[in-house]
């Protein structure tokens, strides 16, 4: 079904490309010998969701995921293992891998039944036209109540969506999180700081008994 | 480019991880694969954030609010949020990994099946 909001031809393509490359590189992280290969596979992967996120017109959070887990997760992982060196045995995997294998692939299958046998609510169903030009972010806000705002389209609007992003995402997840949803957001902090105290504390905690 | 297939490309990222948090022995390689879980649960809320619309603006005929064109990033709001507790996690259960290295020497998962120490 072809609607306003189609991605094209080349994002099709792209979305394929990056979604092989993603899945290719996970296969590699869960069978690779050595953690250290294994390591890069999991940046591979991780660039590959970012490209998918971009695809996908979330670019705000392909941002993230390169700084997070690319520049992040994936640094801390790798020091990881450059730290333990007891890699003797790393890339073993365990009696039950059999069983393992069985569960995930069905697992798949059952995401694989349930996707397709549901009907989902397309955002093809979208109708009207201030609608289909706010997802578009071709609108202007008619209503000064900054809570509460009525938008019209403008312009073009929904024609000019065709094809286009759904919402500029990036200058419109900022508001969204501090309007709407600012005390999850503020608690997000919280949970952050407790966790580095955390770890420092558990990675300190040893010491201390031993100079006891 | 559909819902769904972006739904199975999840899917099939969240499966492959749970394998390796199945069948892998070293605590590291389970820490990596479920960071890919992670990654698959993620890109269902971006599909879903991206191919579905939230009920405020499905056959609507008054008039659209601002807020309710932005709850369809509700998603990406998600998406920030479970980004930024794994993050949290990670450093935690690495931290987790060097005081059981440093307790026993091993960084087998079957080796950490006591709670002593």
């Amino acid at each position: 079904m072809s609607g306003a909001f189609d991605s094209g031809i080349f994002a099709t393509i792209a979305f394929y490309v990056a979604s092989a490359l993603t899945i290719a590189s996970a296969i590699i992280v869960v069978t690779q010998r050595d953690l250290v290969r294994a390591v890069v596979a999991l940046a591979m992967s991780f660039v590959g969701v970012a490209a998918i996120y971009f695809i996908l017109n979330a670019e705000f959070i392909g941002v993230v995921q390169v700084l997070v887990y690319v520049g992040a997760i994936s640094i801390l992982i790798a020091f990881a293992v450059m730290f333990i060196g007891d890699l003797a045995n790393a890339g073993t995997l365990s009696q039950n891998r059999l069983v393992s294998a069985i569960a995930a692939l069905l697992l798949l299958a059952s995401v694989i039944f349930v996707t397709y046998n549901t009907d989902w609510t397309a955002i093809d169903d979208v109708t009207d036209p201030d609608a289909v030009a706010g997802l578009a972010g071709q609108y202007e806000v008619t209503s000064s109540d900054s809570d509460d705002a009525v938008i019209r389209a403008v312009g073009a609007g929904a024609e000019e969506a065709r094809g286009g992003a759904l919402v500029d995402g990036s200058s419109h997840i900022g508001p969204f999180l501090i309007r709407e949803l600012i005390l999850p957001f503020e608690t997000l902090g919280l949970l952050l700081i407790a966790a580095l105290i955390g770890a420092l504390i558990v990675i300190r905690g040893r010491r201390e008994d031993d100079a006891a | 480019m559909t819902l769904e297939i972006v739904l199975v490309v999840a899917g099939a990222l969240f499966s492959i991880g749970l394998f390796g948090v199945l069948a892998r022995r070293n605590i590291i390689a389970v820490i990596m694969s479920l960071e890919l879980m992670f990654n698959g649960v993620l890109v269902a809320a971006i599909g879903f954030s991206r191919f579905t619309v939230p009920a405020a603006l499905v056959g609507a005929s008054g008039d659209i609010t601002e807020s309710a064109v932005r709850a369809s990033l509700t998603g990406h709001a998600f998406a920030v949020f479970v980004i930024s507790i794994a993050a949290a996690e990670t450093a935690l259960a690495l931290a987790l990994v060097f005081a059981f290295y440093r307790a026993k020497q091993s960084v087998e998962i079957t080796d950490a099946s006591e709670m002593k120490n």
